[in-house]
């Protein structure tokens, strides 16, 4: 049996909305909670774990989920608003960031063309990472699908939301830092080929904004040079 | 004043909130509530910034009590639990609950936003600076209500 059925009030409210994306580990449903647009998060167990385990794990990515949005929330940093979590199904009920793109489809969108905006965006970037690692959160799973631009309402500049939060941690750590800019850096250049220089803009802006930054970059540049070895001998 | 939402999660079931001002038997209302006469929670609208925060709460005290884990004795009890920001019982009580000399009543109300007490609210839920800055007071209330049992 893939999961373990759980079945409540929840699940039978799922199966009754969109299904938006069948990832690996969760579904993301749109629907609507108490009148409003939302978007609805459940992890599943895995076949191959342990059940025990599974639980445990599938439990605490749900709880990090939850916890570092509110972190980032007291500090200024957009999230989606959580409205409702029901630990037994693992479902997490946020508030639907309407209208908006991921930064992924919108780099892509721009063909390489638009090179102001593509650079406000990517010092936007470097300025929220910077704040976010500065309160100790490490995102876990950077990538320009987990950050979604929201078009400001009449004239003023898109707002950037961080989501998707399963995999992150608290660490003052400046390699932990390095580590989570490595994998945006990984994802960034192999989504959107040939953005070296947007991506350098994007960390000289983390730069300007940190005081913590240059402990991060030099572990950063640890992490690639360590990477590249790997890649030279496997 | 009234408004109804019903609960796309628990078919069937419909909140309706109700408003009342210029109250001058909250002590009486009180002693019915505690002894179960009264079909609803009584809030201090003071403390409520929308009346989607009440209709959050009212999800979730129907969730747990589904799920056999309520933290208090009744569905409309569990209600005034859910708003309040702490697991602490006779706090959530003596913050969301009326109390015998309020002279306004909220039984899961509109207009809402006329009577609640932005600067204690604030406080209450411990909004930051940054927060207050670049957010709403109800998204800050909402996700707080949300996450305490894992805070
Ligand atoms: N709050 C939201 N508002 C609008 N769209 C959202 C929101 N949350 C998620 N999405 C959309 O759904 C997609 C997937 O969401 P998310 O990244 O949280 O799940 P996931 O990648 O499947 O999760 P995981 O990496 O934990 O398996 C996002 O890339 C985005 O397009
Ligand atoms: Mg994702």
């Amino acid at each position: 049996m893939a999961d373990e059925k759980v079945s409540n009030h929840v699940v039978q409210y799922l199966n009754s909305v969109e299904l938006l994306k069948q990832g690996a580990e969760a579904r993301v449903y749109r629907g609507k909670f108490l009148g409003k647009p939302t978007i609805m998060k459940e992890r599943f167990s895995k076949l191959y774990r342990h059940p025990t385990l599974d639980e445990k794990l599938t439990h605490r990515r749900t709880v990090q989920e939850v916890r570092s949005i509110l972190r980032c929330r007291r500090a200024g940093i957009s999230t989606p608003v959580v409205y409702f979590v029901d630990y037994t199904s693992h479902c997490i009920f946020l508030e639907d960031i309407v209208g908006s793109v991921t930064v992924r489809d919108y780099i892509n969108s721009t063909q390489g063309s638009e090179t102001k905006c593509l650079n406000l965006l990517a010092r936007k970037m470097g300025q929220i990472l910077a704040k976010m690692h500065d309160e100790d959160l490490i995102h876990g799973d950077l990538t320009t699908s987990n950050m979604l631009l929201r078009q400001g309402s009449g004239g003023e500049e898109a707002d950037l939301v961080l989501i998707d939060f399963g995999l992150s941690y608290i660490s003052s750590l400046p390699e932990d830092k390095g580590v989570d800019l490595y994998v945006l850096e990984k994802a960034f250049l192999s989504t959107h080929p040939n953005t070296e220089v947007l991506f350098d803009t994007l960390l000289k802006s983390y730069t300007a904004a940190s005081k913590k930054a240059p402990a991060v970059i030099k572990k950063l540049d640890e992490v690639r040079l360590r990477g590249r070895k790997r890649s030279m001998v496997g | 004043m009234q408004m109804t939402q019903t609960l796309e999660l628990f078919p069937g079931h419909v909140v309706t909130q109700l408003l009342f001002k210029d109250v001058k038997n909250a002590a009486e209302l009180r002693k019915s509530a505690m002894a179960g006469e009264i079909p609803g929670a009584l809030i201090n609208p003071s403390m409520v910034v929308d009346p989607f925060q009440v209709l959050v709460a009212t999800n979730k005290a129907l969730h747990l009590q589904k799920a056999g884990k309520m933290k208090t004795r009744t569905l409309y009890s569990e209600i005034i639990f859910n708003l309040s920001p702490t697991n602490n019982i006779s706090e959530a009580f003596k913050r969301f609950g009326i109390s015998d000399s309020d002279d306004a009543v909220q039984i899961p109300v509109d207009r809402v936003s006329s009577l609640s007490d932005t600067a204690k609210i604030k406080k209450l839920y411990k909004v930051t600076p940054q927060e207050d800055a670049s957010g709403s007071l109800l998204d800050a209330v909402i996700c707080r209500m949300a996450t305490k049992d894992v805070l």
